[in-house]
């Protein structure tokens, strides 16, 4: 553009600006320093403005803000809004769309600048109409107004020194040379290095990730910088380090905040993220109103306190580190946080930021409290809900405890489970435990017992800890509030859980039926199954049908007491068939099962059902054991014929007779002692304790987990005792051995008396009727009872002695068996034997007669 | 298939506690008197079908059989409130009336006569059960219709239900005072064979000690017949309770008795309770724990037969075996207790020639009789100074026999006609060779007794009926 245009233009600018602020504004309280009147020296004036607004824009002065034009218009703009002149923005939106949609030949270049010191003469005039004890001349630009302050104080101390290494020599504000000169110095300053005004500003911008006009973000060193090229004093340069740390850390405060915020939808951010992001923008704002005040500040002198004293601008560097300390502490804090953070979520984010709250610094504590109310405010709504609903609200994954799709009966054991990763610090790990137990409870009931009135356990409990059921009552820091929460929920979802199964699924009605009919205790039922399946057991396995044994059980249930049971336990009672090898009697297969039903299978679940089962069929075995011998004892019973006449044996056969009898009669009583002592073992030490402790843990049980709990420790009380153990595996095999030891008694002893009824029959038949001697079954040819008297001694001597041979032969197996099975129990220390062994040697028999034991 | 008891109870002593005994029971189970199930007793768990059926008409009517060859106490029976208890079919009173006259052999006798109606009457009872147990009779050994019809019954029940039970309740005289039965050795004597011979199990109730524990323990000074009774039906009754409340174990006949007899032939059983109360003391025993219960069974004075041991022979003395029955709301823990204090204070001797021990059976106790006491318990026990009972009945007898006195009653019957006495020398042979067998049983080496001398023991030939031979007595 020609010179001339442009002196033109300006000089057209400067009467313009010059004449015209009388005109809108008539303020006759306003001491304007120049006279309207006087002509003179307006046109005087007018030159010297004139002169010196050249001299401005041909020095290389800059502003300190960046070059944007849009930035520019919109800041005008919305000055204007904010002023109330609406209309006017928009004339003036309208003027600057013309504006800078002219481009080309003719058109200003350099819009922005124009747009700039259209708005710093606005400002300007505005400030000199509110000041109006401002010794600037109207016309100066704004830019230099904090110098012309600065410089104002040093003509006010009229002190001619330098300032910026500008000596001002005129304390004359009205002098407009003196003004240029001392603006020229300035000028020479900022040629030389950056004032601290500038750098403030920049420090103020750096602080809120902006770019300065030389403090700029240096992506090689990851920080706000001074650039090396600006000359600056090395105090100042490291203070500004220092203080653009802030800048950094806003960097990546806010940077962590908008990338959560992006992510949000698409990517699982949480819950807990969110409120983090939250409570993080929050912080954030507080920071900003911070930045905005000292921003205003920046521009203000300092209010005198008295006219004497000097006032500078109100902020130097100094003056920010001061203001920066606390920001700059939390900035940090929350910089650490959002790094700590970046890959964490949910209650593990809530635990980690917990970890950083411990801290000894009060402001630090204060602070993180206050975030952690807010991040942890999801997360205590999900344990509410949680406890109080049994929802699973956690969309996110972020709550400690995770739920899994699975059947009703393992809802309880797998249903639901703690995710310690998730699990903040804060919440201890059995409080976790609780509020997993709660939570679970709730959903038990609902989906197992198909309960509702879990709800009015929950409203109560919430009423007792003084929260109301609806969101949002818990924070951090409340810790004892969630704990009497979860502590009232807990007590009362399980108080109720247990009444339900207590009293509606009959839970100890049904550990009773198991006990009677799984573990024998219904003796006149186990009685006549014994007698009415046994027949059939006897059979090959695979000829047996279960449907018949169905049919059996059924029989023994009404022709015993069982009958007046409730029908609702009866219909559980099942035959169960094991699967069976070739070979195997049904004896080796028959047992017992109890179909539990939810939610009741969560406490007789598959294994423990088949740890019944192993129990049974031990208890099983032991009753046909006991039952044979009863047996025996039947067929030598005290006036049965065998007690009676042998008149026709020799005195030797009788002898012999006798001695295989009492043979017999005394290995009984000691293999039946050894069965009804095990029984009684079984009966009192094991059973019926097990069973009372375990009712009394079960009147103590506070929670279904306990209840778990005692029953497994029932039943392991059983099992171990009962030598079903692992470890007294070779115990319970001399036990079936000497079991099978028995039944082969048994056997013996059948075929001893049988064989002595055939003799006697013969005997008496004999004297009694000789002429019928062929007649009855044992007429067959060459039978031994067809040949007279001495053949039936000689037969009866030898069948005697062949008993007599096999009666010693199981009697001293049987001793040798028991001998090292008693010797075996007091080496057992992992179970409670000794009770066995003391009932089994109750008159020290074993123990005299073998000392060893 | 309730496994079915058949009472018999039979002559005056035997209608007597048995009478007792149904009384007890009905309270027990809540029968009323007329047996109708009274509307408290819906508690269940206990088995009424084991000493009763149900009519038609819901009755419950008792597996029993009254027995007597003179009306008088059947007609007091049938005459009381528990008349419309029985089957009236069940009740057989001999046509003349007249008695037995304390004659054991007048009894025997007249039971062999009536022996068609009586079995009708047993197999009809027996048919009406599903899974017959056993039978149970219920009389004294001293009278005559109880002692001689007792001992037929006996014999006849063992030879046509021998797969049976036969337990006998059986009445020993009181021996303190001299009784107006003056033959009373005689048929005890006659009585015992057959309790030795025919009977799977005898509960020797003595009267002797019946009656010192009226005294000395329930401080009556002259008990009745009556309360002495009702001591018996408190026996019967608890000794029968792990039948009628089942539990895990001693659910039936059989089981409770296999273990208390393990030798055939000692199979009398003495008998203890405590606390002992009459109806008018029931507050009178208030501290009772299973050790206490268990102790006090243990002791002499409690126990139900009395010994007549010298004190050499009486430490001698060994049981057998014993059962406890507990009843009531017994801890099953203390039972382990409690037999372990008495094993440290050796308060009991066993058997020495093989394993015993006290066995403890736990019985619930009848919802609807209310006692005083919280734990009862009685003791069934195999004990061997039981033989110095039946030393005294066979001392009694050789007295009696020395004098040859009054033995015509006798010679008037079949079985002693033509002044044959063998049945009197061979049954006192047997109950030689049981007290003998008893003796043998205190000493470790009971298992080789006997082998020396068969000869000893088996002698004697079979009897004229050709029934009953006791060669053999193992």
């Amino acid at each position: 553009m020609e010179d001339q245009k442009v002196l033109d233009l300006v000089k057209e600018l400067v009467n313009r600006l010059i004449s015209q602020p009388q005109n809108p504004n008539p303020n006759p309280n306003q001491p304007i320093s120049v006279n309207p009147n006087s002509s003179s020296v307006d046109l005087n004036h007018s030159h010297q403005a004139l002169r010196y607004a050249i001299r401005i824009l041909s020095s290389r002065m800059t502003p300190s803000i960046a070059v944007d034009e849009a930035a520019m218009a919109e800041s005008i703009k919305r000055q204007l809004v904010t002023q109330g002149k609406s209309s006017e923005a928009l004339t003036f939106a309208d003027l600057y769309s013309k504006f800078s949609s002219k481009t080309g030949p003719g058109s200003i270049n350099n819009k922005w600048a124009v747009l700039y010191l259209l708005r710093v003469v606005s400002e300007d005039r505005k400030i000199s109409r509110k000041q109006p004890n401002s010794t600037v001349s109207r016309g100066l630009p704004a830019i230099f107004d904090s110098q012309l302050s600065d410089n104002s104080r040093v003509s006010r101390d009229k002190e001619r020194g330098w300032s910026g290494g500008v000596l001002v020599v005129s304390k004359d504000p009205e002098n407009i040379r003196d003004i240029a000169f001392r603006d020229f110095a300035n000028l020479l300053k900022e040629e030389n290095e950056v004032s601290e005004e500038v750098l403030v500003r920049d420090v103020l911008y750096a602080s809120q990730g902006i770019d300065g006009a030389y403090v700029k973000f240096d992506e090689n060193i990851d920080g706000y910088a001074l650039s090396d090229s600006i000359k600056v004093p090395r105090a100042t340069r490291i203070m500004i380090q220092k203080l653009c740390e802030l800048g950094w850390l806003f960097r990546k405060v806010k940077g962590y905040i908008s990338e959560s915020m992006d992510r949000f939808p698409a990517e699982d951010v949480g819950t807990v993220g969110q409120a983090f992001c939250a409570a993080l923008q929050d912080e954030l704002t507080e920071y900003y109103k911070l930045l905005a005040v000292l921003e205003a500040q920046a521009m203000n002198p300092i209010p005198l306190v008295s006219e004497s004293a000097s006032s500078g601008n109100y902020l130097s560097l100094r003056r920010i580190s001061v203001w920066f300390a606390e920001p700059m502490v939390k900035m940090r804090l929350m910089a650490v946080l959002v790094d700590v953070c970046k890959v964490l979520r949910g209650g593990a984010m809530a635990g980690s930021i917990h970890m950083h709250a411990q801290h000894g610094d009060p402001l630090v504590h204060d602070f993180m409290k206050r975030l952690l109310r807010r991040v942890c405010s999801p997360l205590f709504e999900m344990v509410r809900s949680w406890v109080l609903e049994g929802e699973l609200e956690d969309i996110f994954a972020e709550f400690f405890v995770v739920g899994q799709p699975v059947k009703a009966e393992s809802l309880w054991r797998e249903g639901y489970r703690l995710h310690p990763g998730m699990l903040p610090s804060f919440i201890s790990s059995s409080l976790a435990q609780r509020i997993l137990r709660t939570g679970k409870s709730i959903n038990f009931l609902r989906v197992c017992c198909e309960d509702r009135g879990w709800a009015d356990a929950a409203t109560e409990a919430a009423a007792a800890a003084g929260t109301t059921t609806g969101r949002g009552g818990l924070g951090y820091g409340e810790t004892d509030a969630l704990e009497l929460l979860v502590a009232e929920a807990a007590k009362r979802i399980d108080k109720h859980l247990l009444e339900v199964i207590y009293n509606r699924y009959k839970f100890k009605d049904h550990c009773l039926a198991i006990k009677r009919y799984l573990l024998l205790g219904q003796g006149d039922f186990v009685q006549y199954l014994m007698d009415i399946v046994g027949p059939e057991l006897s059979e090959p396995a695979n000829t047996i049908s279960t449907f018949k044994l169905a049919g059996l059980l059924e029989t023994a249930i009404r022709s015993s007491n069982a009958q007046y049971d409730d029908s609702d336990i009866l219909d559980r009672l099942r035959v169960k068939m094991m699967p069976h090898n070739t070979g195997d009697r049904g004896w080796d297969v028959f047992s017992l099962e109890y179909d539990a039903r939810v939610p009741l299978d969560t406490v007789f679940t598959e294994s423990v059902m088949s740890r019944y089962l192993r129990i049974f069929n031990f208890l099983w075995k032991l009753r046909r054991v006991e039952h044979a011998l009863i047996s025996t004892w039947k067929t030598m019973k005290p006036n049965c014929i065998t007690s009676r006449s042998f008149i026709k044996l020799q005195q030797a056969a009788k002898v012999k007779l006798l001695s295989t009898l009492r043979k017999c009669q005394v290995l009984w009583d000691e293999m039946n002692h050894f069965v009804s002592n095990l029984q009684y073992y079984i009966m009192f030490e094991v059973l019926e304790v097990s069973w009372s402790n375990f009712s009394n843990e079960m009147e103590a049980s506070k929670d279904l987990d306990d209840l778990l709990a005692a029953h497994e420790k029932y039943l392991h009380s059983i099992v171990e005792k009962s030598l079903l153990g692992e470890r007294s595996q070779s115990l319970y095999e001399t036990l079936f051995v000497l079991f099978d030891l028995i039944l082969r008694f048994r056997s013996l002893a059948d075929r001893l008396y049988e064989g002595i009824y055939e003799v006697q029959a013969r005997s008496t038949d004999d004297k009694k009727k000789p002429s019928r001697q062929l007649s009855g079954k044992s007429a067959e040819p060459g039978s031994w009872a067809t040949e007279g008297r001495k053949a039936l001694t000689q037969h009866a001597s030898k069948f005697l002695s062949t008993m007599s041979q096999e009666l010693d032969d199981i009697g001293k197996k049987y001793s040798s068996l028991l001998t090292g099975f008693i010797s075996e129990l007091p080496v057992q220390q992992h179970i409670d034997l000794k009770f066995l062994l003391f009932r089994l040697d109750f008159t020290e028999f074993y123990s005299q007669s073998r000392p060893n034991i | 298939m309730p496994r079915e008891i058949i009472t018999l109870q039979v002559g005056q002593c035997g209608n007597q506690i048995g009478m007792e005994f149904w009384k007890q029971l009905c309270l027990e189970h809540g029968i009323s008197k007329d047996g109708i199930l009274e509307d408290f007793a819906t508690q269940g768990g206990d088995r009424k079908d084991v000493f009763f059926y149900q009519a038609d008409d819901q009755h419950y009517i008792p597996r029993a059989l009254l027995i007597d060859l003179e009306p008088r106490v059947i007609n007091g029976i049938q005459n009381s409130e528990y008349r419309n208890l029985y089957n009236h079919e069940n009740v057989f009173v001999a046509d003349h009336g007249g008695g037995a006259g304390n004659n054991w052999a007048s009894g025997y006798h007249q039971g062999k006569n009536v022996e068609e109606d009586i079995m009708d009457m047993i197999d009809r009872e027996a048919d009406g059960s599903d899974s017959l147990e056993g039978f149970v009779l219920c009389h004294s050994i001293a009278g005559g219709t109880g002692s001689g019809m007792g001992s037929y019954l006996l014999e006849t029940l063992n030879d046509r239900y021998s797969k049976k039970l036969v337990q006998t309740y059986s009445v020993f005289p009181n021996q303190m005072e001299t009784s107006d039965v003056v033959v009373q050795p005689y048929n005890s004597l006659l009585t015992l064979k057959r309790l030795t011979l025919n009977a799977d199990c005898v509960v020797v109730l003595d009267n002797t000690a019946l009656n010192r524990i009226a005294v000395e323990r329930l401080h009556l000074s002259n008990p009745t017949f009556a309360q002495t009774n009702s001591l018996v039906s408190t026996v019967m009754s608890a000794s029968t309770t792990t039948l009628r409340y089942p539990g895990y174990m001693n659910n039936d006949l059989v089981g409770l008795l296999a273990s208390l007899i393990p030798t055939p032939r000692c199979h009398f059983l003495m008998t203890g309770y405590t606390p002992l109360t009459v109806e008018r003391q029931a507050n009178l025993i208030r501290k009772t724990t299973v050790l206490d219960v268990m102790r006090r069974l243990l002791q002499t004075k409690n126990i139900m037969v009395s010994s007549y041991a010298r004190t050499k022979e009486a430490s001698q003395a060994k049981y057998i075996s014993i059962l406890n029955i507990i009843q009531g709301e017994v801890d099953p823990t203390q039972v382990h207790e409690s037999l372990q204090r008495i094993r440290e204070r050796k308060l009991v001797n066993f058997i020495e020639w093989g394993p015993a021990s006290i066995q403890v059976a736990l019985s619930r106790k009848s919802p609807y009789v209310q006692t005083a006491h919280r734990v009862s318990g009685l003791m069934l026990a195999s004990h061997t100074s039981i033989r110095h009972l039946f030393s005294k009945c066979l001392s009694q007898y050789e007295k009696l026999r020395k004098k040859q006195a009054f033995l015509d009653n006798y010679r008037k019957f079949p079985m002693f006609a033509d002044n044959d006495l063998s049945e009197f020398d061979e049954s006192r042979d047997i109950i030689e060779s049981l007290v003998e067998e008893y003796k043998a049983c205190e000493s470790p080496d009971y298992i080789k007794w006997g082998m020396e001398d068969p000869d000893h023991l088996m002698s004697g030939e079979g009897n004229a009926a050709g029934m009953v031979d006791p060669n053999l007595p193992v």
